[in-house]
């Protein structure tokens, strides 16, 4: 399955994705509405988008006391807005922050992957959130990583750029 | 009450003298005839601004202003306008920034800022929605803008509100002190901050929960992808996005008007060690981005090794590394990085504080400045100890920075010498750009409603080359030329029309207007689709063209006449040095006439017709200046 995965280096801190979803759900523009969130820090350049991380065993489920929040088969935690009591014991429990909290209705919002068609990814003007599997994006956080090993194996044998001869 | 699209449809006022605050209503008229941003509040300044007012008196106003595009997902729209009659040139004060902070003002609900009277202790403002509060400043007051942003999150409790700063250059009564939102987004152009430190509010903070709407999400929509595609397949689109405005500085020299030790000369021998394209080397991490912004143009900076190990920041953008550069003859930089940070740490405009230091060194040159006079400072080119001492001698008004505290204008005056070197036009200091090389630029600074600056026509187009376009779009191909003077008077016109309407939506002019992404007919279809205002291109233009002239009106009401559209002597008469415009002189008088024709404008005194103004709606203008004994034909 599928997972969502971020970039912080490559994330521009814009918050374009914020504009786009809280459009996509709610019709407005609204980052309060939003289902990601970018956070930033100026002084020291730090732009982390926060996502939710679609967990196999949810923290935020497992608390609720009115079993409000229910997962659906896409694997995504769906909130059932009747029942939710507004006690946000799922926003204290999640490991990343990832619940929002609707300024009007006061209840809790999850992402929902937009049903499959993943509006922030598509639109990330950076390329800084990946939806891929995350066998895939393992292998290719490793490739990476080798990368930055053989570039500097090179630089000591004079080459300026991997992949040409002096 | 009727439901406003695109506009939050609130103005805040707050009495600092009386502690009153009152919302009001956004007036139609406003809405449809200046646009927002800008346009309000430049109308709201020739409204409310007596005509001889004193910039730090209690009855100045300091107005914030966005956009209806602001807080939307259209890209770039993230800026605020700050305005208030200026303590640095006595005139019109206004200056733009991007960043997280006009979006921030649009959640929480209004339109417009207007800061009145004086508070009596040091405060800050924090806005959270509908509440206004007004907050003790005493263990603020005095610290540099990095200090005050960090401590007043830990105030408030939140890392999430967004923070309008002034540093302590402000608060010593430095003249250009400039605002700073996100730490390094300066709107540092005519001391707008020193207007705010007069008011004694250290900075204004500002939280949001509230939703903006359009009139017509789906057209809004369509409308936003099409732009998207237009800025993603510009040819400018990576340059841009790697280098940002920095891209300039080889640009520039290459063509020569870089502005070099002081406008000596149009070409910087060292230009290549301290160009973007060295930035980019080995200085940027990452790229950075105001709110909504598909073109990532700011970078994260950090050095890694020497002197300044550790150093770390957005930008800087063309004109302060251009400016601690070239301008002042240094070619470390590390050294211009150091000084962009400590202008933005003391809160300085970096255009001006590099202009007072390069006119002292030229004078040091000249023999018209002794050393003794510079406190003992080694006034030579480029001296890295002598331009930082200089920075923080300025932000403390200390000895001989207490003279160029004033700006460039005043220090000559006070010096009594040096008069023609200081460059700046009606008292801003110029840009980095030199206009016997640019002419059409060069017309800009002499008109502007700011005093000596580009941002109110920048006509790139004459950078284009392009003839033939030229005579399709201005019926003259030689608009298309840099070093030529014909049609420059119809090209400025325009592209301060352009801006205008880029300043009053609160765009980014690099892409609405550089890139060519938002004509005026393009504008009027957003417009109509985020605010359901139903306008044409051309209304758009006229909303341009009211912009310029309400300014005017507020110029020529402080007394400002053709003699007062010029350019500091030395492009006037001395042929440039070297380089590609070698030998080229600025030639004013012609291209001046050109542009007040097209502008209907009294050629003879440069105020603006009856007839103009009329047109244009601005009836209240001509009475006003009728009321003054201005002659207006």
């Amino acid at each position: 399955m599928k997972k969502l995965f971020v970039d912080p280096l490559k994330c521009s801190g814009c918050r374009y994705c914020e504009m786009i979803c809280s459009f996509y759900h709610e019709g407005v523009f609204n980052y309060r509405c939003s289902r990601i969130r970018v956070v930033r820090e100026d002084e020291f350049g730090v732009d982390y988008p926060v996502v939710c991380r679609q967990c196999s065993s949810c923290p935020c489920i497992e608390v609720c006391p009115v079993e409000a929040l229910k997962k659906n088969q896409m694997g995504t935690v769906k909130v059932v807005e009747d029942r939710c009591i507004g006690c946000f014991k799922c926003v204290e429990e999640c490991f990343f922050g990832a619940i929002n909290v609707h300024p009007e209705k006061m209840v809790p919002i999850i992402c929902d992957l937009c049903g499959g068609d993943l509006r922030c990814v598509e639109k990330c003007p950076t390329n800084a959130i990946k939806y891929v599997d995350p066998g895939v994006f393992a292998g290719e956080k490793r490739r990476r990583y080798a990368e930055t090993i053989y570039t500097n194996v090179f630089k000591k044998w004079r080459l300026k750029k991997r992949g040409g001869n002096p | 009450m009727a439901k406003y699209y695109g506009y939050t449809g609130k103005t805040l006022r707050i009495n600092l003298s009386r502690g009153k605050i009152t919302v009001h209503r956004l007036e139609k008229e406003l809405m449809v005839n200046f646009l927002g941003g800008r346009g309000f509040n430049s109308k709201r300044l020739f409204d409310e601004i007596k005509p001889g007012l004193d910039p730090l008196s209690p009855e100045n106003k300091l107005i914030f202003a966005t956009g209806p595009l602001v807080g939307t997902m259209f890209p770039t729209a993230s800026r605020f306008n700050v305005s208030a009659k200026s303590p640095l040139t006595g005139i019109l004060g206004d200056s733009n920034a991007g960043g997280h902070f006009a979006s921030e003002m649009k959640f929480a609900g209004y339109d417009q800022i207007i800061l009145e009277g004086r508070s009596k202790k040091p405060i800050y403002i924090f806005i959270d929605d509908d509440s206004v509060e007004f907050r003790v400043a005493d263990h603020l007051w005095g610290r540099n803008v990095y200090e005050t942003d960090r401590e007043i999150k830990k105030d408030l409790g939140d890392q999430n509100v967004q923070i309008a700063v002034i540093g302590p250059a402000s608060e010593n009564g430095v003249k250009f002190g400039g605002i700073f939102a996100n730490l390094m987004r300066a709107a540092g152009r005519t001391g707008m901050g020193t207007v705010m430190a007069s008011k004694k509010v250290k900075a204004l903070a500002v939280r949001g929960s509230k939703s903006v709407e359009v009139a017509d999400p789906g057209k809004f929509e369509k409308l936003v992808e099409e732009i998207e595609g237009e800025i993603y397949g510009h040819p400018q689109y990576w340059p841009r996005r790697s280098m940002g405005t920095t891209r300039i500085l080889m640009v520039a020299n290459m063509m020569g008007f870089l502005p070099t030790r002081h406008f000596t000369s149009g070409v910087f021998e060292h230009a290549e060690e301290v160009s973007g394209e060295k930035l980019v080397e080995e200085y940027n991490v990452k790229t950075r981005a105001c709110f909504s912004c598909i073109l990532p143009c700011s970078r994260f900076y950090v050095v890694r090794k020497g002197k300044y190990t550790g150093l770390c920041g957005e930008g800087p953008e063309y004109e302060s590394l251009s400016s601690f550069t070239a301008r002042i003859g240094n070619s470390d930089i590390q050294v211009a990085l150091k000084a962009n940070d400590m202008v933005n740490k003391l809160g300085l405009d970096a255009i001006t504080t590099a202009e007072c230091i390069s006119w002292a060194m030229e004078c040091y040159e000249k023999g018209l400045i002794t050393k003794e006079e510079a406190d003992g400072l080694d006034l030579t080119w480029g001296n890295e100890e002598t331009i930082l001492t200089l920075i923080e001698k300025i932000a403390n008004r200390e000895g001989f920075g207490d003279i160029l505290a004033d700006g460039v204008r005043k220090a000559a005056e006070k010096m009594g010498r040096g008069r023609e070197i200081a460059f700046h036009v009606k008292g801003l200091e110029l840009i980095q750009a030199d206009p016997r090389g640019l002419k059409g630029y060069g017309l800009g600074y002499a008109v502007a409603s700011r005093g000596g600056d580009h941002l109110r026509s920048e006509p790139f187009f004459e950078l284009s080359g392009d003839l033939k376009r030229g005579l399709e779009l201005f019926g003259i191909p030689e608009t298309a030329d840099r070093l030529a003077y014909k049609g420059k008077g119809k090209l400025v016109c325009f592209f301060e029309e352009w801006c205008a309407v880029a300043d009053a939506l609160e765009v980014c002019k690099n892409v609405a207007e550089n890139m060519e992404i938002l004509p005026f007919n393009k504008a009027a279809e957003t417009i109509k689709a985020a605010t359901g205002m139903e306008m044409s291109g051309e209304d758009i233009r006229k909303i341009g063209e009211r912009i310029v002239n309400v300014e005017r009106g507020f110029l020529v009401r402080e007394g400002i006449r053709r003699r007062d559209d010029t350019l500091p002597k030395r492009f006037l008469v001395e042929p440039m040095p070297n380089g590609p415009c070698k030998g080229s002189k600025f030639e004013l008088e012609p291209m001046l006439n050109e542009y007040y024709v097209e502008r209907g404008w009294n050629p003879e005194n440069g105020v603006p017709t009856e007839k103009k103004l009329k047109e244009l709606g601005l009836t209240y203008v001509v009475k006003e200046l009728g009321k003054l004994g201005v002659k207006i034909y």
